[in-house]
């Protein structure tokens, strides 16, 4: 092979990945315009919660515990922790699990130039990522600490000299975590038990930063951390290397360091920085053409499974085939069975927090209507999977109307699989939140009235959901899959079976919020009188049940004739 | 076997008909090829008899049940390989058949054994356990084949089989069809293979931009035979007198320009 590099080549290919991930210019449709405004305004509101929690850290750190380089350190391990998590992600999303890597290989440039050309766009997404992070913090702790102007510029060196270390250590560890998905590659049982693990910790750890940052913002009265807790900040700050002296470049002269440790930190920094990425740079560019030609060679590498010639019922068999093509994939077993399985930790952990903070302000009462939002808006997250039941056949979808089984029977079959997996997780959320918060020590804050009410609307919601869901997918499903049969991404199905999940969530959960210490009346009948949940818990089930009526019959009325007009 | 009467489909959002008009009759014991360009509605014809596509005039019936009627029983008495080979490619081969074998309702003996000569007849032993992902292109259409035949339909319907097959292969789903055909069971399939078609169908339909045009025997009549290729150009509009001199000039061995007289094979059974 040539191993010369062409620019050219190299511009090329960087064109064509970044067309690739945002588009080509082609005129879109209004309602695309709106999505991707919507998608837009998410992402600012998630990041404003993000400067915002920033900002309350800065002035709990600085002006009410005086620890301003106890802050810088911390946010410091922060940013350089994260960068490094998205920039592995990324790497590994682009430079090894990227699809193109074959099709490119077919055009007459080398490795060396795919190389260069993916590095050069995962290197501007690093940049992104550590700005978006870095200037926030940088800006807020200059605002809040008064920092002089010469600040600012010291922060834009800092942040020019942070911005490779994360790229550089997910160059170098790519390669052994492409060796170990390489390795649980057909562990299915294991792959989704990690995946629950992981999504429980990540789950865990934001809950408790974020409640954290709550019992911060509701004792802010007290106006500083308690001397352990600056103590344990102070401690980690002594130890926290390299991230120390990032926060000594950064305002170390602010907290009486002296210029000297100040380019001692630089050095360090520099030589860290410098020894990683030379050993990225040999590491990758000896390994990467082989590690994609070996991607490339066992992407159809299989498992292989001896069973005996069993005879099952046409229903089992359906609802075999259904289950083992979700757990044999790791998207769908992420976005489904590990989801399900986490959702009552989930349940739990939002329920907890809402319902402290909520306490405090508005009292007990608004517990039981908290709690069956967060259980209804977690079945509608864990459903939402439903609207892509018939999509997901892709180009076997031609099976399901050879096949002498009624297409009514077919759609039981996958409801049967979706409700038993909501049911299941409803009735863990529902036990969870039971034992947390029905008990004695925990101050009764739900009755066996409450819980058994919420089980049996949650449950009723939940299944209503799911029938909508896959009654969605029947109306327009949207056969884009690639590789082995796998969906391209979530269709519009999945994002309206969400929202008005979310939506029923929101109404059902403010309802029975407001109308346990407000009473309901129309004219001169009293509908709910304070403190009636009876009647607010009969009204919703009475809902409920309509709700579901109407959407298991909007699912199986006349449909084998919708089914069968379905055009693969 | 088989009974299309005056079949019409329109595609949603299409002005054009797709199939207009199409009748034919398939009898018991016969294999039945049916030809077309690309584009002439054999797919078509193909995915609304055997229930994939809706169609909007005319009737289908198999073995006596009527398609849109009675689904689950004309089903029951089909099989069908598609052309596209697409199959849960994260079963292995044997789930799969099981699967298949179970929404036929065949008895867990009449699979074990059928699967089982099966695997030898189309040499499929080796990779039965393995995910079907693995699979080759040859390997993906015997294991559709495979589950097609698993509960031994009446009427068997294939689309374009022979695609991008290996010559052994090609040469056992011939014999298999034949045996198939034997038993007293139809065999329909579509193909662009004239050579194939001539030498293996008892009768055969040329279709052209969704008419049915024309439909002939071809067993036992060596005429018809012997005009298949220019009755083919000709009812397709391909027909270039110097073109299909050549074609036909071609066939016969000491023409071949590629092929030493001495050397050229007998029949050209062995091309497929």
């Amino acid at each position: 092979m040539n191993d010369k590099i062409s620019m050219q080549s190299v511009r090329t290919l960087v064109r064509l990945e970044m067309r690739a991930r945002f588009g080509s210019r082609v005129d879109t449709t209004p309602k695309d315009k709106a999505g991707k405004a919507l998608g837009i305004i998410f992402t600012l509101a998630i990041y404003a919660i993000l400067v915002t929690g920033i900002y309350f850290l800065a002035a709990m750190f600085v002006r009410r515990s005086d620890m301003p380089f106890e802050f810088l350190v911390v946010a410091m391990t922060f940013t350089v922790c994260v960068t490094t998590v998205v920039a592995i992600g990324n790497v590994v999303k682009n430079l090894y699990l990227s699809g193109d890597n074959e099709l490119l290989l077919r055009f007459p440039v080398n490795g060396k130039e795919i190389l260069l050309a993916k590095s050069i766009y995962c290197f501007i997404h690093n940049v992104v990522i550590n700005l978006l992070i870095m200037i926030p913090v940088c800006a807020i702790y200059g605002a809040v600490s008064s920092a002089p102007v010469g600040f600012y510029f010291v922060a834009i060196a800092v942040m020019i000299v942070a911005i490779p270390l994360p790229y550089a250590i997910a160059n170098l560890l790519a390669i052994p975590v492409m060796m170990l998905m390489n390795l649980v590659k057909n562990q299915f049982l294991l792959v989704l038990i990690l995946l629950i693990a992981a999504i429980c910790g990540v789950f865990i750890l934001y809950m408790t930063a974020l409640s954290g940052v709550l019992e911060y913002m509701r004792d802010e009265g007290e106006g500083m951390f308690s001397p352990e807790v600056m103590s344990i900040f102070r401690n980690f700050a002594d130890g926290a290397y390299p991230f120390r002296w990032y926060a000594m470049l950064l305002g170390g002269w602010f907290s009486g360091y002296s210029a000297k440790d100040a380019g001692l930190a630089f050095l360090y920094i520099f030589l860290i920085t410098a020894a990683i990425s030379v050993a990225a740079y040999f590491v990758t560019t000896r390994t990467y053409y082989k590690i994609i030609l070996i991607g490339i060679e066992t992407e159809k590498v299989s498992f292989q499974k001896k069973i005996p010639n069993i005879r099952r019922s046409v229903f089992g068999t359906l609802l075999h085939r259904e289950f083992f093509l979700i757990l044999r994939s790791f998207n769908y077993s992420f976005q489904y069975l590990a989801m399900a399985v986490a959702a009552p930790v989930m349940v739990y952990y939002c329920n907890d927090l809402a319902a402290t903070m909520g306490k405090n302000t508005v009292g007990a009462a608004i517990v039981p209507g908290l709690t069956l939002l967060v259980i209804i808006i977690f079945s509608a997250i864990i459903v939402s999977f439903a609207s892509t039941s018939i999509s997901r056949e892709g180009s076997a979808f031609y099976h399901t109307k050879i096949v002498p089984v009624s297409y009514t029977t077919q759609i039981l079959a996958k409801l049967v699989l979706y409700a038993a997996v909501g049911t299941a997780s409803v009735v863990l959320s529902t036990v969870v939140v039971a034992a947390a918060f029905g008990t004695e020590e925990a101050g009764r804050l739900l009755t066996s009235l409450d819980i058994g009410c919420i089980f049996i609307i949650s449950e009723m919601i939940t299944l209503a959901l799911t029938c909508l869901a896959i009654a969605s997918d029947v109306k327009s499903p949207t056969f884009n899959v690639v590789g082995d049969g796998e969906m391209v991404s979530a269709n519009k199905n999945m994002v309206l079976s969400l929202v008005v999940g979310i939506v029923v969530a929101a109404l059902f959960g403010v309802f029975t919020m407001i109308f346990s210490f407000l009473p309901l009346q129309v004219g001169d009948v009293v509908i709910i009188p304070i403190g009636e949940t009876n009647n607010i818990y009969a009204i919703l089930g009475g809902i409920s049940a309509v709700i579901l009526a109407a959407s298991v019959a909007g699912l199986f009325a006349n449909l084998e004739r919708r089914y069968q007009r379905i055009a693969p | 076997m088989l009974k299309v009467t005056n079949l019409k489909k329109v595609y949603p959002k299409s002005d054009r008909v797709a199939v207009d008009d199409i009748s034919f009759e398939l009898r018991p014991g016969e294999i039945f090829g049916f030809l077309g360009q690309n584009g002439a509605g054999k797919s078509t014809t193909i995915k609304c008899l055997t229930g994939i596509l809706p169609f909007e005039g005319g009737s289908i019936e198999v073995c006596g049940y009527d398609i849109q009627k009675e689904p689950i029983k004309a089903k029951m008495n089909m099989g069908y390989v598609p052309d596209n080979h697409s199959v849960y490619e994260k079963l292995t081969g044997r789930e799969y058949v099981n699967y298949v074998a179970d929404l036929y309702r065949v008895s867990k003996e009449d699979r074990t054994e059928r699967l089982e000569r099966y695997l030898d007849l189309f040499k499929l032993r080796f990779a039965i356990d393995k995910q079907i992902k693995a699979y080759s292109h040859g390997m993906k259409q015997k294991i559709c084949i495979i589950a097609a035949l698993i509960h031994e339909p009446k009427l068997w319907v294939l689309d374009e089989p022979m695609m991008g097959l290996d010559p052994q292969s090609t040469a056992e789903i011939i014999a298999y069809m034949r045996e198939h055909c034997a038993k007293g069971n139809t065999v329909f399939f579509s193909s662009h293979n004239l050579d194939l078609v001539k030498r293996l169908c008892h009768r055969v339909a040329i279709i052209n931009e969704g008419h049915l045009i024309d439909c002939f025997d071809l067993a036992g009549n060596e005429e018809n035979k012997a005009n298949l290729e220019e009755r083919f150009f000709k009812i397709t509009g391909t027909y270039e007198k110097r073109l299909f001199e050549d074609y036909v000039a071609q066939e016969q061995a000491e023409m071949r320009p590629d092929m030493p007289v001495e050397e050229a094979p007998a029949s050209t059974e062995d091309e497929q």
